[in-house]
């Protein structure tokens, strides 16, 4: 099992490369899922590539990251736990992606395989349309990756979370991220953002997908994505059976939010 | 880099939508930093470090409710930084700003050799002691008659930094740029901004950069 202490991680992208550890103390931190690693350097979106409405957040960054190879050669050094997060644009993206990192895994205590960013034209959400194919995937990547504690990031589009779940674990993965973001829309001086939607008026989603996974899976590991602004929220992720608790972009309002959160889980988790 | 709280401790008004807002407290910072400010909307704002009557303090454009919340509500206001690389640069400089930008002028009068000028929409409700501009003509007639300096440094609407970039063509002209900012550490990466020498972020590269260096559209 993946045991994090406190059981709480800060989201792949709003946390970056680590930037946040240099404003949160270490000790609340449980771990940190790195920002989505792709196969080739992405530039991202051209901007805006942010937005926040009254209850939301909406972001378009298009995955800009350094690619795998720079990636696996300076691998930051945190004092935290550190979980990969990482992505691909086709099937053999993602598993030329798992094969470079290999190289680089005992540096990291899970990997987390994103297969639901709807800011990427392909690759993301697309990837697990077909059922099957996403099968042989996840097959094909652990037999590449054999001793990774293995986490899949799932949306809420192009698959019910709990079917998603059932493939993971029959995969012999270990855990899942619930939820990603969803797309959404938003109008900035009039233009339009088309972006994945996170904050508050996410939660209630991604509480409904760790309840529906965790009554079906109650072992597969649930790293809770979606709202959590608050020691209320952290508390009701963990009464529907979340085992970890993430914290995105919440980061962005108050990085203080962190501490609350860690210390109140250090309490009721030990 | 620190999270801090500050008190404001008060706000005068510089034109239509503008105020300065003073701070309490003191913050160790170079010309050009920034800080991120928590308001009620879910995402802190960036803000140009300056000072006002030997006070720390902030000029704000009152924009939405974020910002209209700091100027006349807030009282205590959590924030962190001081973020961004500060700017130095010898020889005579000509600072062209609009009101927004205003305590940060005096941040670099006290570090650097710069003459301050200010361009407004609005008419501005009291002397601000640097020669003013007020409406776009007048700004532009003032623009095409400029004096020589060895550099100049640009800080205001994407508007402005255009037309300041078209009349000061081959001079070395810099540019305090603008975007959203998530995070203003260099973690979430939406501050981007499109360089001859690749993406570059607002926040962790910037604030400040070379007019010749960015890709003007
Ligand atoms: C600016 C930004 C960038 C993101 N980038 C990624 C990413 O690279 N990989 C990923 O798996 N999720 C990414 N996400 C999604 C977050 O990890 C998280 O799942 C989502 O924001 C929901 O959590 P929240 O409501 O706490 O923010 C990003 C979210 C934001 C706001
Ligand atoms: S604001 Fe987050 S990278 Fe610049």
């Amino acid at each position: 099992m993946l045991e994090l202490k406190p059981p709480l991680v800060l989201l792949s992208g709003p946390a970056g490369f680590g930037e946040y550890l240099k404003l949160i103390d270490h000790r609340y931190v449980g771990g940190i899922i790195l920002k989505t690693v792709t196969l080739n350097p992405k530039e991202g979106n051209s901007t805006p590539r942010m937005a926040d409405g009254d209850f939301y957040v909406i972001n378009r960054i298009g995955l800009e990251n350094p690619g795998i190879h720079e990636f696996v050669e300076n691998v930051p050094e945190l004092p935290v736990p550190m979980i990969a997060s990482l992505g691909g644009d086709s099937f053999e993206e993602y598993l030329e992606v798992a094969r470079t990192f290999k190289k680089v895994s005992d540096k990291f205590c899970a990997v987390e395989f994103n297969f639901s960013c709807p800011n990427v034209k392909e690759g993301g959400l697309s990837i697990i349309k077909d059922r099957k194919r996403w099968k042989t995937l996840i097959v094909e990547i652990r037999k590449i990756l054999p001793d990774s504690f293995l986490i899949a990031k799932i949306g809420i589009e192009g698959i019910f979370v709990e079917e998603a779940a059932e493939i993971v674990v029959d995969t012999g993965w270990n855990g899942i991220t619930l939820v990603n973001t969803v797309r959404g829309l938003h109008f900035e001086k009039g233009s339009m953002i088309l972006g994945g939607l996170s904050g508050p008026l996410l939660k209630p989603i991604a509480l409904r997908a760790v309840y529906e996974v965790k009554r079906r899976f109650p072992k597969l590991l649930v790293i809770a994505s979606g709202g959590v602004y608050s020691m209320k929220d952290a508390k009701e992720f963990l009464n529907v059976g979340a085992d970890v608790i993430g914290v995105g972009s919440a980061l962005f309002k108050d990085p203080g939010i962190v501490e609350e959160i860690g210390k109140y889980l250090m309490e009721v988790k030990g | 880099m620190e999270r801090f709280c500050l008190t404001k401790k008060k706000t005068i008004r510089v034109n239509e939508n503008t105020w300065i807002v003073f701070f309490e407290e003191q913050l160790d910072f170079s010309p050009g930093q920034f800080i991120m400010l928590e308001t009620p909307k879910l995402v802190r704002k960036p803000f140009v470090l300056g000072y006002w009557e030997e006070n720390l303090a902030v000029s704000i454009q009152v924009k939405g409710k974020g910002t209209k919340w700091i100027v006349e509500e807030a009282k205590k206001i959590k924030g962190h930084g001081p973020l961004g690389n500060g700017f130095r640069r010898d020889g005579k400089g000509l600072l062209i700003i609009s009101p927004t930008c205003l305590t940060m002028a005096r941040a670099f009068e006290k570090k650097m050799n710069v003459d301050i000028l200010v361009g407004s929409k609005s008419p501005v409700l009291f002397p601000l002691g640097y020669e003013t501009v007020v409406g776009d003509e007048n700004f532009l007639k003032k623009l095409s008659d400029l004096p020589e300096y060895d550099w100049y440094l640009v800080s205001g609407s994407r508007g402005m930094e255009e037309v300041c970039w078209e009349h000061l063509k081959g001079e070395e002209v810099y540019f305090s740029l603008e975007e959203y900012m998530g995070c203003g550490i260099g973690a979430c990466k939406s501050c981007a901004v499109f360089t001859k020498n690749g993406v570059k972020h607002v926040c962790a590269d910037g604030p400040i950069f070379r007019g010749d260096e960015l890709c003007w559209s």
